[in-house]
Formats: structure tokens, C-alpha cells, sequence
């Protein structure tokens, strides 16, 4: 009897192993405990045994029994986990055939630094303002302390229209503007397009934009200003980057200074393009004139203020190794789709 | 902490405004968590004992009470609570009396009439107890009103004590730094040591074997003391401090922590057992627990204590687990003549411990959890001592039994003013620094040019650091005298800011490559466009001095520049290219100067990129309008009309303009060819369409100024679709139709989407099919298919009644 129900088992086993398909479960699970089946005609044996044994050996075909119906669910479940792996196959593809990208557009690269900028100094606490283009002698020269016969308002260098109003010529016209109508402290950039009768050329154009920081506040000293160029220097060309500034002359700050960053092409070691100074020239900046901020109605006794200036077109073209302003504003975009990882 | 506002008042003038107090609270580092109003009751509730009692027949909890208010003539008033006995005084509520919605009648219980109502504290509002009727202290004069009694009306202020704040943890803590934030008198209890009796049968053997673990240990000694209610001055306080009377006894222990703010406890000192048999006198021995030592709690819990555990224990077994409950057995009851008071101090870390552990919670432990001040034992203790004389007579036996030998010299700190400035923003005069602190005990005991020495009291163990100072400093002067150094002024308009760069990424986001042109242009350009030269002339601002003759004038356009941006690019081999520039246009517009920020843009080719599997469709009329429609819908902006946009570029008929009461807003259009021509572009060899497209960007921003995204809860019923086609006439505009469907049902009808058009063979010249696809969500409840169909058929009686359409 032993050997039987052990014969059995091992039968079973391997039947149940060699299941290939659902029906094949069906037919194994009918031929080993369906009514006719070996486990089945065991249970009739046992009426044969000695009374002593009919419990123990009832037991074991129960666990037969139990054993082979795990057995059977299990083999159902890895054909059931086959055919679905069968149905997720892939059809064999060409990976190397491109996929459907979403479109890529791009911002102008003036547009990506001029956002860049704006970031970097709200982040230091500056508000952005803006003024219109078509200014006044008064907002663009007068107020920032430009002397009448200053060259820089002839017809050579600034853009008249025919009713006597000019085209601004730095966005210092918004400083103006802000002091005029905002009592401080004021933190403001302001970055806006400016116009300068230059003729077209790698480094000049007509039309430029620009973006130019004023701070009015009590105790401001020099310390920080160079502390704001030294953030923005750090922030906008990388954590290396060092800045400088240098003694200058601007009419409407006193001092002046000239800023200067390391050479982003040779990282201050001299190069071409730094023309082996290892420094670049970043801007005009210094402490507002007393004479300004009286003009404005603020008490230079109070308050004091730095201002500083720089031109986008330069910071892009240094940022991005671009060799010629004029391809700035030539739209091709073949030149335009390069930036289109500027503005994810 | 819970305290009562009315009781706070007992230590401080108050604000007559209970804002006033909650904003000075909150603004001195003292938050308030949660505020309860307990409005002042009507003049007719009022107390009244009950002078006899007789159950009402067939009830069996209803009582037939005859209750003396002080009128000539006792009332009789039926009453359900459990308490309502023989001898009690409590609140009556008088037939007319409102409380809250409920106006007293008289009426009839059972049959027995009853005029008035004995009242719970809950049903007046002044806490949540509902158990039965106040029972005011035995000796309370009846007729009198509650409000007088209860103090109201009361506003109970639930705080919330910063853990580095332990001397804020009861009433005068709380009065004397309201007294420094709003410069008014602290009005102190006058504590004084009473000396106890020198001949005293009394005696205590004290032990305090765990100095670490406590910090201080006091113990006094009353004999004589009767243990009974309390006065209902006292019931008062404890109610709206959060915790019901117990008996005299306990109720001073709990008022004096509630007071000063260190917990207290008293044993019945009749059980506590000497150390052993040979001594006489009872001990008590401040020490860890045994591994194992039982201990029954004063609420019934029966803890089994540890090592980690600091109890009270007398000569055998623990009495109470310090600072965190105190025992059954050692317990204060009405039979308890002789007690042992204790007052000490407890370090922080075991009492948190044990409560944690044991899950057991008090306002002894929310107290000695933060680490309070071994000094303020002995007056806490003597101010207990008083209460009890007072309330339940007695003598005191004896000297303070006191285990607390280091009186370290309070601490002293310098204060540099010139340090306030620099760190708080503004200059405090040397008279107003010495106001604040003073007011808060802190003594200046030298001042010299290093700065202000201050002697810091022991119950300030937060203050230890000039820094401690000067912050408590800008609390008390309010942190809203900071002055304000940022710049954020106002000067930006974020919100134009932000609405120009959303618009950017929009294109971006749909494959635009930004341009960026000069400001001047070419005053031919615009004839090029089809404007007449008598259109522009006028408009136009003139350079005097322009570098060349197509660069002399502003530009009132962005169009003809991009064109020229496309023939470049179309040039270069470049065939599919959307292409758009934001920037000003300059107009003299009568005059007057306007610079105007828009956007154009101008698309040719395909709309997407090519790809292998699938075609991309050109750059056609429904790509153009849903970039629109999709920026307008995003953004929120309110269209109120759209209408043809004839430009002399654009081509008839493939043309739309969006406007708000009638400025436009965004418009599109195909280009002419002819245009095309005149900027040398032939769409005839190049097959393609050019799509003009303009954004108003601050028109756009004027118009969103005030538009904010408001989350509206999700629906929680699902919605129901359901499909519509019918064949209507081509002259009814899909607009129309959808929006006469929605206003069938404007609450339930929340989408209408077409998803087909069909215009053929089967359906008669001059009208067409449409398919759509109804969304119906009613926010209140399951649409029922009853419902539904009702909706789907009054949407077609009202498709029918008005465009005669027949359904499919
Ligand atoms: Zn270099």
C-alpha cells in the first residue's frame, strides 16, 4: 500500500510538471483526484486495513491529496505568469530608428540671459522695473548729471525722433524714474533696450539691450557694491568666477568704477579674447552721485545708493562663445534652435 | 494650558478688548491655540437650593423638587439629573430664561408641573459637563445671579507654552509678561512664610536618595484640617482652568499650580509608614523605583514602575510617581486630618519619561515636562499653606522640612543697547530696555560703559545669553516695531513680470523660436503690408537721425520684420518654421507717445516635427486657433466677444479675433499670398501657408490682474457621458448649439465636446451632422439614469423646438 500511494505521487508529479496548456491542468487534476482517479481508489482501500493503521494511512492520502492540489495550482499559476510574459513580448523593433519627441522651440539667447539675470538679482532682493524707450533729455542726460555739451548727446551718438524726444541710451533712465516716484530704500533692475548711434559691427549695435541695478538705502557703501558684483559674477558665470572693479569715470557716480570678471574663455591664465589680461570688462558701476539724488528729492546726507550697468548682448556672447553681435538679431534659426536647451 | 481670561484679570487690568489681549498674547511669543466665549447669562438664572425632594411617579429618574431662589415663595421644578438632592445649591433657570435656543416654559413632566429648569454647566456654556446640575459650594446665598458666581461672562484661552518658557505655566507667570509687553502694574498675591507651631506632635523623617532626579524637595506639615468642598470661589477657578473640584485640600494644591505654576501635592500623612519599626515618625523617601514596584495610581491604573522611575514613596512603598501623579493609598479624603504638603521640583527628562511610559498624562506633568525653577518651592509652598488655613482651618506643625542646600547667586548678565539695534533693526532707549526687563524681575544692578549688568531671577532658566535678552527684548516691544529694510517696495509688477514669461514659455513650449528685431523699421514695409500710406503716416514716430532710410521709423508692427525673418530662413532651406518675437511697438497716437508690448507670430510648414511612423499635418487654420484657445483658456482670460479679423495681409475668411468688450485681445489669420509676394516669398512654388498669429501681451496682463486659481472640491459622484448627433443646418454655429445645451441644465451639464462633423453624401446640401458628447455631473448626489434621460431628452426638445433638427 505504501508503495502504491508512493507511486502515485511520483506519477503525479511529473504528469503535473510536463502541463503545458489549461486543458492539459484539467485533465491531470481529473486523472489524479477526480473520481476514478489512483488517489480516489486509495481511499476505497482502506476499508482493507487493519482498524490500527486506517488512521494513519487515511492521513497520508489526505496529504497526498493536499500535496498534489498545491502542486496543481502552482503549475497553473506559472502558465497562467507564461502566457502573459507570451502576450507583453515585444514585436522585434529597430531601437535605433528615432522616437516621437515633443516639439522643441527656444528663447531668444538675449531672452535666456536677461531672464538669468533678473533671477539672480530678485534673488538678492531686487525688484525689476522697466520705462518706456522714447525718453526725455531730462530722464536720459539732465538728471544724471550729464553735462549740456556732453558729446554723448549729439546726433553722432544718440537716436532723435522728430518731436525732440530721444531714444534712451541706457536704462538709467529708470533709475530716474523709480527715484523720481519711490522714496527709498529701492533695490531695482531695470533691463529694457537701449539705442546709441553705433554703426553694426562683432561688437556694436545700433540697437543693444542692457540691464543696470540700483540700490538706495542707508549705510551702502563701495563694500557693497562689490559684494553684489561678486554674487552676480559667481551666480550668472559659476562658482569659480572672480570680479573686480577698477577706477573710471561715469558723470552721474562718484566714484566710478569699471567691473571686470575672470576671462570666462581662459579662466584669468590670459588668452586671446582677454587679450592675456585674464580679466574681462563686465560694466560700468560706483556710487550714485550726492548730486543725482538731491536732483530727485533724496537727502544724499541719508541715504546713499551704487548703481551698476552692463550690456546682455556681452554677457550672451560671452556666456555662449558667441563670436558676432549681429547674428543676435539676424533670427536664423539655425542659430535660434542652439538655445533650445536654454529654455526648459 | 487652559486659563480664563476673567481669572487672568485678577492679576493684571486686561484690555477691555478680548482681541486686544489675544493679539498682545500672540505678538509676546505666546500663541493661543483656540478661544471659548462664555457669554454672560440671562439675569434670571440664579442660584437656588433645593429644600425637598419626592421622586415623580412612573419615572424613574424624574424628581419633583421644591427649590428656594429667594422668593417669597419656594417654585417647584421637576428635574432628571442623578444629583438633584435634599440641600443642594444650584443654578436655576427661571420660566422666560434663553439659553442658547432654548427658551424655559413652565410645563408639565409626568404630570407634575414644573416652573423653571435646574441647569448643567454644559447647558449654560460654561464647560462640557453634562453629569447632572452645578452644585455650587453649601454655603452659597441663593438668588443670586450665576454670572456673579461663575464670573461671567469669561473667554477661556487655550496657549500654547514654548517649551523654553516654564515660568509662563500659570496665571501670574502669564499676568507678569503682559505686565512688561503692555507697561501696567502686576498684581502679585503677597506671599508670606507663616510659621508653624513649634510644640507638635508631628514629625517627618525625609529622604531624598536621588539629589539628580529632584531637584528640590519640600515638605509641611498641617494637622487639624477639615476635608470637605471647597468655597466657590475656588470651584470656579478649577472649572475654568480645566479640572473638576475634588475636595479643599486638592483643590488649593491644583489653584496654587494653576496659580504660580509649579504642581504641588498632599499626602494623608496618617499612612504613610516609618522606615522601620523601630522609628516613630513617618518618612518619605524621594528614590528610583524597585524593578516591579507596584503602584496604584490616584486615578485607578495600577502601574508597574521601573528603575527609570523617581517615586515618593513612604517607609515601604511608593505614595506617587513624582511629578506625574500621585497614590491611592496615601490619598486625601474627607476622614484625612493630617496632612504632608509637598512642593518640589523635578527634573524635566524623568517626568517625561515616566508619563510617556506609564501613558499617563496630568497638569502636574505638562508642567514639570519642561524643566522648571528649584527656587519658586518654598513660596509655591507657603502660598498652598495659606490656602488650606483658609479653607479648611487646622494648624501648621513645624518648620519647612527643605533638602535644598546650594543657593547659587542669581545670574547676572550685560547688555550692550547698541547690540539691540544692530541685531533687532532699531534703537531701544536705555529707560525702555530697563522698563521691559524689569517688569519681568530682572533687576539692572550696574551700569557702565560696557553695557547694562541685569540680575536674571532663578525662575528664568531661559535666560542665560546677552542674545536671550535682547530677544526678549523685541518680544516685549512687539516684533511689529521692527522696521521693514527690505526693498520689495512695490516698484515691480510681478504679475506683468509673470505674465510675459508664461506667455514665452507657451510658444516655447509649443516649438516657437523667439526673435528679436530692431525697433525701427521700414515705413515701405507697412505698404507692403497693405496699409495704405495715409493709415500709417500718422501713426508713425520719425527718427531724425536714422542710420538708413529702412531703418527711419518706430516700429507700429512686428509682422513685417518676421517676414522678412521667414524669407531669411526660408532661404537658408529651412521650410517648416514657427518664429515669434515679444516686444514694443511704438505709435504716436494722437500725440501721444504709446509703447506697447505684443507678440506676433508666424508659422509656415508643418506644425510638428516629421517623423517616420507618423505624418505631421501643415500648419493649418484649427492648429493656429487651439494654440490660441489654449493659451486664453489657460490663462483665464474673459473673452466677451470674437469676430472677424480683416487685416488688408490677411486672407477673407480664415480669420478670428478675440476681444474683451471690444479691445482685441488675440487674433490669427492666413496670410495673403499676394503679402507674401510683397516681402518676396512665393507660396505658390513654396506650397505652403503662412499663419499669422498676435497676442496683446498687455492687454492680456490688464486682464488677468486679478484672476487667482481657486481649488474646487473634487465632485463625489462620478459623472455621466452621453452621446448626441443630430443633423442641423451649416448657417447654426457650433457655439451656439453648445451653449443653448448648456443652459438646458447649467448645474448638471458641465462639458460639451464635439467630437465628430460630417458633411456628405447622406445629408442634404446645407446642413450637417454633428456629433457630441454631453458630460453631466450633478455635484449633490448619483445622477440617476431617471434623471439622465430626462436631461438628454429636454436637450433635444429644446434642439428641436428652436433649429427644427431631427436627432439620429
Ligand atoms: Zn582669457
Amino acid at each position: 500500500m505504501q508503495d502504491q500511494l508512493r507511486e502515485a505521487a511520483r506519477q503525479a508529479q511529473t504528469a503535473i510538471a510536463a502541463c503545458q496548456t489549461n486543458n492539459d491542468i484539467l485533465n491531470a487534476r481529473a486523472q489524479f483526484l477526480g473520481k476514478k482517479s489512483l488517489v480516489n481508489s486509495l481511499y476505497s482501500k482502506l476499508k482493507d486495513l487493519p482498524d490500527a493503521e486506517k488512521p494513519a494511512f487515511g492521513q497520508l492520502i489526505n496529504d497526498l491529496r493536499s500535496e498534489l492540489e498545491k502542486l496543481l495550482a502552482q503549475r497553473e499559476k506559472e502558465l497562467k505568469e507564461q502566457q502573459r510574459l507570451q502576450q507583453d513580448a515585444s514585436k522585434a523593433q529597430d531601437l535605433s530608428l528615432p522616437g516621437i519627441m515633443p516639439g522643441r522651440g527656444s528663447l531668444h539667447p538675449l531672452t535666456v540671459v536677461r531672464r538669468e539675470i533678473e533671477d539672480i538679482f530678485m534673488a538678492m532682493g531686487f525688484e525689476i522695473a522697466e520705462g518706456p524707450d522714447i525718453e526725455d533729455e531730462f530722464h536720459n542726460f539732465d538728471a544724471l548729471n550729464t553735462p549740456q555739451d556732453h558729446p554723448s548727446r549729439n546726433l553722432a551718438d544718440t537716436f532723435y525722433l522728430e518731436n525732440g524726444l530721444l531714444l534712451r541710451t541706457q536704462t538709467s533712465t529708470v533709475q530716474v524714474r523709480t527715484m523720481e516716484s519711490f522714496a527709498p530704500p529701492i533695490r531695482i533692475i531695470s533691463p529694457g533696450r537701449c539705442y546709441r548711434n553705433d554703426k553694426p559691427d562683432p561688437s556694436h549695435s545700433p540697437v543693444f539691450h542692457q540691464v543696470e541695478a540700483l540700490a538706495v538705502d542707508k549705510h551702502l557703501s563701495m563694500a557693497d557694491l562689490k559684494d553684489t558684483l561678486q554674487n552676480f559674477a559667481r551666480l550668472m558665470f559659476g562658482a569659480g568666477m572672480k570680479s573686480r572693479i577698477r577706477p573710471h569715470f561715469f558723470p552721474f557716480t562718484e566714484p566710478s568704477a569699471e567691473m571686470d570678471i575672470s576671462c570666462v574663455s581662459c579662466g584669468g591664465h590670459g588668452c586671446r579674447i582677454c587679450k592675456n589680461s585674464g580679466w574681462l570688462e563686465l560694466g560700468g558701476a560706483g556710487m550714485v552721485d550726492p548730486a543725482v539724488l538731491k536732483t530727485l528729492g533724496i537727502d544724499p546726507e541719508i541715504w546713499s545708493g551704487f548703481a551698476l550697468g552692463m550690456g546682455i548682448e556681452r554677457i550672451a556672447m560671452l556666456k555662449y562663445n558667441i563670436p558676432d553681435m549681429r547674428i543676435l538679431f539676424e533670427n536664423d534659426v539655425r542659430a535660434l534652435r542652439q538655445f533650445s536647451g536654454e529654455s526648459l | 494650558m487652559i486659563i480664563s481670561s476673567r481669572i487672568l484679570g485678577h492679576y493684571i487690568d486686561l484690555p477691555a478688548e478680548l482681541e486686544q489681549l489675544v493679539h498682545t498674547l500672540t505678538f509676546s511669543g505666546i500663541e493661543v491655540e483656540a478661544i471659548k466665549e462664555i457669554p454672560e447669562l440671562p439675569p434670571t438664572v440664579i442660584s437656588a437650593r433645593i429644600i425637598s425632594t419626592e421622586p415623580v411617579p412612573d419615572s424613574n429618574h424624574l424628581t419633583k423638587c421644591m427649590v428656594d431662589h429667594g422668593g417669597p415663595e419656594p417654585i417647584q421644578v421637576v428635574c432628571g439629573a442623578p444629583n438633584c438632592r435634599e440641600g443642594l445649591v444650584s443654578a436655576l433657570a427661571l420660566p422666560g430664561t434663553k439659553l442658547g435656543d432654548f427658551t424655559i416654559k413652565p410645563t408639565k413632566l409626568r404630570g407634575v408641573e414644573s416652573f423653571g429648569m435646574l441647569a448643567s454647566e454644559r447647558e449654560m456654556g460654561i464647560s462640557d459637563n453634562h453629569a447632572g446640575i452645578v452644585e455650587f459650594a453649601a454655603d452659597t446665598p441663593v438668588g443670586i445671579s450665576v454670572n456673579e458666581l461663575y464670573e461671567l461672562p469669561d473667554a477661556i484661552l487655550e496657549l500654547e507654552i514654548t517649551p523654553n518658557r516654564p515660568d509662563l505655566l500659570g496665571y501670574v507667570g502669564i499676568a507678569r509678561d503682559l505686565s512688561a509687553s503692555l507697561n501696567l502694574p502686576l498684581k502679585e498675591p503677597v506671599i508670606q512664610k507663616l510659621e508653624g507651631e513649634k510644640q507638635c506632635d508631628m514629625g517627618l523623617k525625609l529622604v531624598v536618595e536621588d539629589p539628580e532626579k529632584c531637584l528640590r524637595y519640600t515638605a509641611r506639615l498641617m494637622e487639624g484640617v477639615t476635608v470637605k468642598e471647597s468655597p466657590q470661589w475656588l470651584k470656579t477657578a478649577l472649572i475654568k482652568s480645566g479640572l473638576r473640584p475634588i475636595n479643599n485640600i486638592v483643590d488649593v494644591t491644583n489653584f496654587v499650580m494653576f496659580e504660580l505654576g509649579q504642581p504641588l501635592h498632599a499626602f494623608n500623612y496618617e499612612k504613610l509608614r516609618p522606615l522601620s519599626l523601630q522609628d516613630v515618625q513617618p518618612a518619605i523617601v524621594v528614590r528610583k523605583a524597585r524593578a516591579g514596584e507596584k503602584f496604584e495610581a490616584l486615578d485607578g491604573k495600577s502601574l508597574e514602575l521601573d528603575e527609570a522611575d523617581l517615586v515618593i514613596a513612604d517607609g515601604q512603598e511608593a505614595s506617587a510617581l513624582a511629578g506625574v501623579i500621585g497614590g491611592m493609598a496615601s490619598s486625601i479624603d474627607e476622614n484625612t486630618h493630617r496632612i504632608v504638603l509637598e512642593s518640589a521640583c523635578f527634573q524635566s527628562t524623568t517626568v517625561r519619561a515616566s508619563s510617556t511610559k506609564h501613558k499617563v498624562s496630568t497638569d502636574s506633568s505638562y508642567r514639570f515636562e519642561r524643566q522648571l525653577s528649584p527656587f519658586a518651592a518654598e513660596t509655591v509652598s507657603h502660598r498652598a499653606v495659606e490656602l488650606i488655613l483658609e479653607t479648611a482651618g487646622g494648624k501648621l506643625c513645624g518648620d519647612l522640612y527643605d533638602a535644598f542646600e546650594q543657593v547659587p547667586e542669581p545670574l547676572r548678565l550685560t547688555l550692550r543697547p547698541q547690540r539691540f539695534e544692530e541685531l533687532i533693526g532699531y534703537r531701544l532707549s536705555p529707560q525702555e530696555i530697563t522698563r521691559y526687563l524689569e517688569a519681568l524681575d530682572c533687576k539692572l544692578v550696574q551700569e557702565n560703559p560696557d553695557g547694562m549688568v541685569f540680575q536674571i531671577p532663578h525662575r528664568r532658566v531661559d535666560l542665560t545669553r546677552e542674545a536671550d535678552l535682547l530677544e526678549e527684548l523685541a518680544r516685549l516691544a512687539g516684533y511689529d516695531r521692527i522696521p521693514s529694510r527690505t526693498s520689495i517696495s512695490g516698484i515691480m509688477d510681478r504679475h506683468a513680470f509673470k505674465n510675459r514669461r508664461k506667455i514665452e514659455d507657451w510658444f516655447v513650449q509649443a516649438a516657437f523660436h523667439e526673435a528679436l528685431n530692431f525697433s525701427f523699421s521700414d515705413p515701405a514695409q507697412y505698404e507692403a503690408l497693405g496699409l495704405s500710406t495715409a493709415d500709417v503716416q500718422d501713426r508713425l514716430l520719425k527718427l531724425v537721425n536714422p542710420q538708413s532710410s529702412n531703418q527711419s521709423v518706430m516700429r507700429i508692427s512686428l509682422l513685417p520684420q518676421l517676414l522678412e525673418n521667414l524669407r531669411h530662413n526660408l532661404h537658408h532651406g529651412e521650410r517648416d518654421l514657427k518664429l515669434m518675437e515679444i516686444g514694443k511697438i511704438y505709435c504716436n497716437v494722437k500725440g501721444k507717445i504709446e509703447e506697447k508690448l505684443v507678440l506676433t507670430a508666424v508659422m509656415t510648414g508643418k506644425a510638428q516635427a516629421e517623423h517616420w511612423l507618423q505624418k505631421s499635418e501643415a500648419v493649418g487654420l484649427w492648429y493656429v486657433k487651439g494654440l490660441v484657445e489654449g493659451l486664453l483658456q489657460s490663462m483665464g482670460l474673459p473673452i466677451t466677444e470674437t469676430k472677424e479679423h480683416s487685416q488688408p495681409w490677411l486672407a477673407p475668411g480664415d480669420n478670428l479675433a478675440w476681444l474683451n468688450n471690444g479691445r482685441i485681445c488675440a487674433s490669427f489669420g492666413r496670410l495673403k499670398t499676394q503679402t507674401a509676394e510683397n516681402f518676396d516669398i512665393d507660396l505658390g512654388i513654396l506650397k505652403q501657408e503662412i499663419w499669422v498669429l498676435e497676442l496683446d501681451i498687455d492687454l492680456i496682463a490688464e486682464l488677468t490682474r486679478d484672476r487667482e486659481t481657486v481649488f474646487r472640491d473634487l465632485p463625489r459622484y462620478p459623472a455621466v457621458t452621453r452621446d448626441l448627433s443630430f443633423v442641423i443646418q451649416t448657417s447654426v454655429p457650433y457655439s451656439q448649439i453648445r451653449e443653448a445645451i448648456q443652459a438646458v441644465a447649467p448645474e448638471l451639464i458641465s462639458e460639451v465636446q464635439i467630437f465628430d462633423q460630417y458633411l456628405g453624401e447622406s445629408i442634404p446640401q446645407g446642413f450637417r451632422s454633428v456629433s457630441l458628447r454631453l458630460k453631466l455631473l450633478d455635484r449633490e448626489k448619483t445622477l440617476t439614469d431617471e434623471r439622465v434621460d430626462e436631461l438628454l431628452a429636454s436637450v433635444r426638445e429644446m434642439l428641436s423646438r428652436t433649429w427644427q433638427i431631427k436627432m439620429r
